[in-house]
């Protein structure tokens, strides 16, 4: 196939997952910065794989375990030699900049500022957590989906998502999130 | 759980639930997949040729042919993508941000930059290393640096971080355009 070919067949398979992996990048790495590196290797590991993802039943699903399992091989490459580049405005807690007002200045304030502190509390736990919480409650995956996605057993899952509530609890407690 | 502990658990859930993500800027996509294009086809051919020059010494072949084979092949970039690069100007002034993420809070911690030739931390004309002292929060943490490119040749800057008995050191590519 020519490479002109070759690119018009990838990004009619893999562009209708776009927005759907960008999250995940997002929700895995916390930082734009990270989320687009991750996403762009993805791209790049899937073109290479060109003949294979052509023939996936589900790519959106093979291409989010991929992006999953991108991650984790990074993050252990890099767990002891972490640093970012971040570029003016895209600074860690960025996501909270862009938050749509509902043009009650207080009541925005209030929920600005509830959610900083999520933002922080979500950072002290630990990453299996972070990311379970972050899946199932916010991006609204299902169980079984984290487990097929990060290769851990459903009960597994269930229990670390209790234990990851229950810490964001007491944190949002004691810093007076929940008053 | 009690009522109290139900309440919590609701208004996280509805915090969560409103957690956002920005969306990509526009055009990321469209750059990400001509950049997939590029380095994928270039990933294709590498280990094509790879495996050709494998072969090739297994199947005890003239290693001329292939030596022919790879100098025509693209380039692969000499870049260790470990380490991540930064791109200047020359005799400007450039902030560079670095995010450290600690896994705890560290109180007098010592930080040590050492620059490459040629470029210099704003402020420290002339200093290739500049220690100072600092505390980290848990978390992710920011440090600024302002470098200026006096020559063009680039290099690689090193932050080394030092607390009580351990020590990470970090890399960051410097090129000047």
């Amino acid at each position: 196939m020519k490479d002109a070919d070759q690119s018009h067949v990838f990004e009619r398979v893999v562009r209708p997952h776009f927005d759907r992996l960008y999250r995940l990048a997002w929700r895995l790495t916390g930082t734009k910065a990270e989320a687009e590196d991750l996403f762009q290797e993805l791209l790049i590991k899937a073109f290479g794989m060109l003949d294979q993802v052509v023939k996936i039943e589900e790519p959106g699903s093979w291409l989010c375990r991929v992006m999953y399992n991108l991650f984790i091989d990074q993050h252990r490459r890099f767990s002891r030699q972490r640093m970012l580049l971040v570029d003016e405005g895209h600074l860690p807690g960025e996501g909270l900049a862009d938050l749509a007002g509902d043009f009650d200045p207080v009541a925005d304030n209030e929920r600005i500022e509830k959610l900083k502190h999520l933002d922080a509390a979500l950072a002290q736990l630990s990453e299996d957590h972070r990311i379970i919480v972050l899946l199932h409650d916010t991006e609204g995956y299902k169980l079984t989906e984290i487990g097929e996605l990060t290769g851990t057993p459903v009960g597994t899952i269930k229990s670390r998502l209790h234990r990851a509530r229950a810490r964001l609890r007491q944190i949002l407690s004691e810093d007076g999130t929940f008053s | 759980m009690n009522s109290k502990n139900t309440m919590e658990e609701q208004e996280l859930l509805k915090l969560l639930k409103d957690y956002p993500v920005p969306e990509a800027q526009a055009g990321f996509y469209d750059q990400a997949l001509v950049q997939a294009a590029h380095q994928g086809t270039q990933r294709q051919r590498n280990r094509w040729l790879m495996t050709g020059f494998g072969s090739a010494i297994a199947a005890g072949l003239a290693i001329w042919v292939i030596t022919a084979m790879l100098m025509t092949a693209p380039q692969v970039p000499d870049v260790d993508p470990a380490i991540p690069g930064v791109t200047i100007a020359l005799e400007q002034e450039q902030t560079v941000r670095l995010v450290f993420a600690s896994a705890t809070a560290l109180d007098s911690a010592t930080l040590t930059v050492s620059l490459p030739e040629g470029i210099e931390l704003a402020g420290f004309p002339g200093q290739r290393e500049i220690t100072w002292e600092t505390s980290l929060q848990e978390g992710k943490n920011l440090l600024p640096l302002t470098l200026i490119a006096l020559t063009p040749a680039g290099g690689e800057l090193l932050a080394r971080l030092e607390h009580k008995d351990r020590d990470r050191t970090f890399r960051l590519l410097v090129e000047v355009s």
